[in-house]
């Protein structure tokens, strides 16, 4: 069986082979999806591809706040600097994320 | 510099860039505190030491990539008319954000003055700014200013004379430094292919002046291989394929070295930049960042009692635009119709005018003058209601609570803004429409916006729901309002089956903080709307009652008898038959007319009903204090069914002209007479339903039946024609 790291090493090269992207700078379990974080939690953006979304200042490595995540409801609410913003769980579902 | 200079007001939504406008221009345009409300640009004159100065106020934007159409707009501006001087004004409280913007046109090398707005909010927030520090590092002014209507421009004033007759350069940004060299090799390729023409500001070239226009012109180019390598498409139309395939092998060589995406490895730079700069320049006072509105908003976003206190404030606005304006219509129609008809009308008799010219002066026009001042108190009070939810903040929180439902019927959150405005008036809510970012989503919103009841209409259904149902016109009239919610989502729901069947554009929207609206701001505001309203409308109404008094003179021989019958009864009466089935009988051809001018503005109706039932049965059989045309609309209407569906109507047929006319201007000519056509069958077929249900009688059946098949046979073909677009696609 393959180790943890040996594993991050085959498929950095699977995908070097197939030239695709390396999708997120993240080790698998370390991070979670924004819509998985819940209510009141902080978290450290990891990963997020959104040029629009970073453009508003959710960049890699800023800081959030999730102020309200139900999962009944289209949206969330993220605390990010000194502005809140409503985002769409579709957009926020492709963010990763890490607690702190 | 040109002889007039430009002043162009850039920065993010909803940081005061029209508040600024007003205060320089002593403009009075529209400001609210929520994202959108400007989404043209709008120009204005000052004078600053005999000097006279252009300043455009352009719409609010986060970045200068180019993405929804406000946006757009910012952005062709400031890239192609080239301002004499940029005041980008920033969001104190949120200053890291808003330094992604003056980073980005820092890049550009634009001559810039830094204004910073919102420092009370930042102070309460425990933030303090050491601004000459910032502005040092900027490499341009930045200057503090707080915007009430106390606002000190002197010091600002002093700051753009000196900036234009010594623009700055600002600073350089630089990425880091593989990134550098392939932006180098992007430069150098982009410069071969001559894409960089360098534009000459200066009348009379000196060294210093020629030095700095190089430096900018530098700047210029630099931010415009930055462009290519966050993949703008207007630039990389400008290559040739070789061109293109050399830079997009160096930003593959920068994708490849960071693992992101090209756009991306810039907007993350651009932001180290910055928060190095806020970690410089802003002190925290406090650690946590719970704020005053994140409290408010733990109970108005609520999931309890979020809805309750939704639908309870929207009540609220109808409950205060009926209640308090029920007194003033009746003292303000009184007073006007006191002066106007009938002191007017006993002057004109003592001065022997003729008969026609009296009754067109004093009756005509006089009484045109009294409909409109009737109009002003319900909407004066709904003007303010929508004004107090746009200043405080509420409406992008509407928003988000209507996001549930927006997305049931094919809409993002977002588009609720503009069906919000729609309140106050059609026109303006097509406008903001623009705000969103998918065309599908902006067509869409603007089709249902006329479901939204204007305010032109509130004075027909005040007017009718007086008359008809005196105790209970209040609750008639909310629920008019509802109503049109309702179809507009139903409609919505039949849309999304149909022709809208892809799925709604992303919904990202910044919640700004509350605030607490002042007096002279909602007065303001309120002012414009209504001076808007009552110089459009009083212009519609008054021709439109000029020509139905002139079409009511004009007569035709008609018949075997070769009586004479004015043009107007002919018309009405031709059309009226159509309306049968919705409970509007042949002799009551005046309420035909009066929907016929409705198309001219909707207010029109009101005037148009007045003048036409001045004249009927009941005149003479009726002593009571009520007005003649009041008891002749009763007798013609006959029933309180017929009212309602009368009403309907009036909600949901064809908008006014004024709206038809920005439709087309927006989304073009199909797109404008779909909506008339639907909306109109629409309406016709749910009027018809209400009235044959309400007055059932043998043959409501048939009715019931023939608008059901109607109805089914518009789904159909709406969604043969939605299929034959997605297989286009």
């Amino acid at each position: 069986m393959l180790n943890n790291r040996n594993r991050g090493r085959l498929s950095r090269f699977g995908r070097r082979f197939m030239q695709r992207r390396e999708s997120c700078p993240c080790a698998s379990g370390d991070c979670l999806s924004l819509t998985d974080l819940p209510s009141g939690e902080k978290a450290i953006i990891t990963c997020n591809k959104h040029l629009l979304i970073i453009e508003r200042g959710l960049y890699q490595g800023m800081t959030l706040t999730m102020h309200r995540n139900d999962s009944d409801e289209p949206n969330v609410i993220v605390a990010v600097g000194d502005a809140r913003y409503v985002l769409d769980r579709r957009i926020a579902r492709e963010i990763r994320v890490k607690i702190v | 510099m040109r002889a007039k200079p430009i002043i162009a007001l850039v920065g993010n939504p909803n940081v005061g860039k029209t508040t600024l406008f007003n205060a320089l221009t002593g403009a009075r345009q529209t400001v609210g505190n929520w994202p959108g409300v400007t989404v043209e640009h709008k120009s204005g004159m000052c004078r600053f030491h005999d000097r006279q100065i252009e300043v455009i106020d352009l719409p609010g934007v986060y970045s200068l990539s180019s993405g929804s159409p406000d946006e757009q707009v910012a952005r062709s501006y400031i890239l192609n008319e080239k301002p004499d001087l940029i005041i980008n004004i920033v969001d104190a409280s949120n200053l890291e954000r808003n330094l992604y913007l003056t980073v980005q046109l820092m890049e550009l090398g634009a001559p810039l003055l830094m204004v910073l707005s919102m420092n009370d909010i930042a102070e309460a927030n425990g933030l303090s700014i050491d601004i000459e520090h910032l502005a040092s590092h900027l490499g341009f002014t930045a200057l503090p200013l707080v915007m009430n209507k106390q606002m000190d421009l002197s010091v600002l004033t002093a700051a753009i004379e000196h900036s234009l007759t010594h623009p700055t350069n600002p600073q350089c940004i630089y990425y880091d430094e593989i990134v550098e060299k392939h932006l180098d090799n992007i430069l150098r390729t982009t410069v071969e292919a001559g894409m960089y023409p360098l534009a000459s500001r200066t009348e009379s070239p000196t060294k210093v002046a020629l030095a700095e226009e190089a430096y900018s012109a530098l700047l210029q180019n630099r931010w415009m291989a930055v462009k290519l390598i966050e993949g703008d498409k207007e630039y990389s139309s400008k290559l040739n394929a070789e061109q293109k395939e050399t830079v997009d092998k160096e930003i593959l060589a920068i994708s490849k070295h960071r693992g992101q995406e090209p756009g991306a490895v810039i907007a993350d730079d651009r932001y180290g930049f910055i928060r190095g700069l806020v970690k410089d320049v802003v002190k925290r006072h406090r650690v946590g960042q719970w704020t005053f509105s994140d409290a408010v908003d733990k109970v108005v976003l609520s999931g309890f009692i979020g809805l309750p206190i939704f639908f309870g404030v929207m009540y609220l606005v109808f409950l205060v635009a009926v209640k308090a304006s029920e007194p003033l219509i009746s003292l303000i129609s009184s007073s006007l119709t006191w002066l106007f008809v009938d002191k007017l009308g006993a002057l004109l008799t003592l001065l022997s005018l003729p008969k026609w010219l009296n009754y067109l002066l004093s009756d005509a026009l006089g009484g045109g003058v009294a409909t409109i001042g009737a109009f002003i108190p319900p909407i004066f009070f709904i003007y303010v209601s929508l004004s107090i939810l746009e200043d405080s903040g509420y409406m992008a929180r509407a928003a988000f609570i209507a996001d549930k439902f927006m997305r049931k019927i094919g809409l993002p959150g977002k588009a609720f803004i503009p069906l919000l405005v729609g309140f106050g008036c059609t026109v303006p809510a097509i406008m903001a429409t623009r705000t969103l970012e998918s065309p599908r989503d902006r067509v869409f919103a603007s089709i249902l916006t006329p479901f939204i009841s204007c305010g032109a209409k509130l004075p027909v259904y005040t007017f009718l729901g007086i008359l008809f149902f005196p105790k209970h016109a209040d609750l008639v009239i909310f629920g008019l309002y509802m109503f049109g919610i309702v179809m507009g989502m139903l409609t919505g729901l039949m849309l999304k089956k149909t022709l809208f069947k892809s799925e709604p554009g992303n919904f990202v929207m910044e919640l700004p903080p509350y605030h607490m609206p002042t007096l002279n701001a909602i007065m303001l505001h309120t002012w414009h709307r209504l001076k808007d309203f009552v110089l459009r409308a009083g212009k519609t109404i008054l021709l439109v009652i000029m020509i139905i008094n002139v079409l009511q003179v004009v007569s035709l021989p008609v018949g075997k008898d070769h009586q004479r019958v004015p043009l107007l009864k002919l018309g009405g009466k031709a059309l009226t038959p159509l309306l049968a089935p919705m409970g509007i009988e042949s002799s009551n051809w005046q309420a035909s007319v009066a929907l016929i001018s409705g198309l001219f503005a909707k207010e029109a109706i009101v005037g148009t009903m007045q003048s036409l039932y001045q004249k009927g049965e009941a005149a003479e059989n009726d002593k009571s204090n009520t007005p003649v045309y009041a008891r002749n609309i009763k007798t013609s209407f006959g029933s309180s069914a017929s009212a309602i569906a009368f009403l309907v109507f009036v909600l949901l047929y064809s908008p006014c002209a004024a709206a038809l006319t920005m439709l087309f201007k927006e989304h073009g000519l199909k797109w404008m007479l779909f909506d008339f056509a639907y909306l109109t069958a629409l309406a016709w077929m749910v009027s018809t339903l209400i009235y044959q249900t309400l007055a059932f009688n043998s043959g409501s059946i048939y009715w019931i039946l023939s608008c059901v098949g109607f109805f089914a046979l518009i789904f159909v073909n709406l969604r043969n024609i939605g299929r034959k677009h997605v297989e286009q696609s």
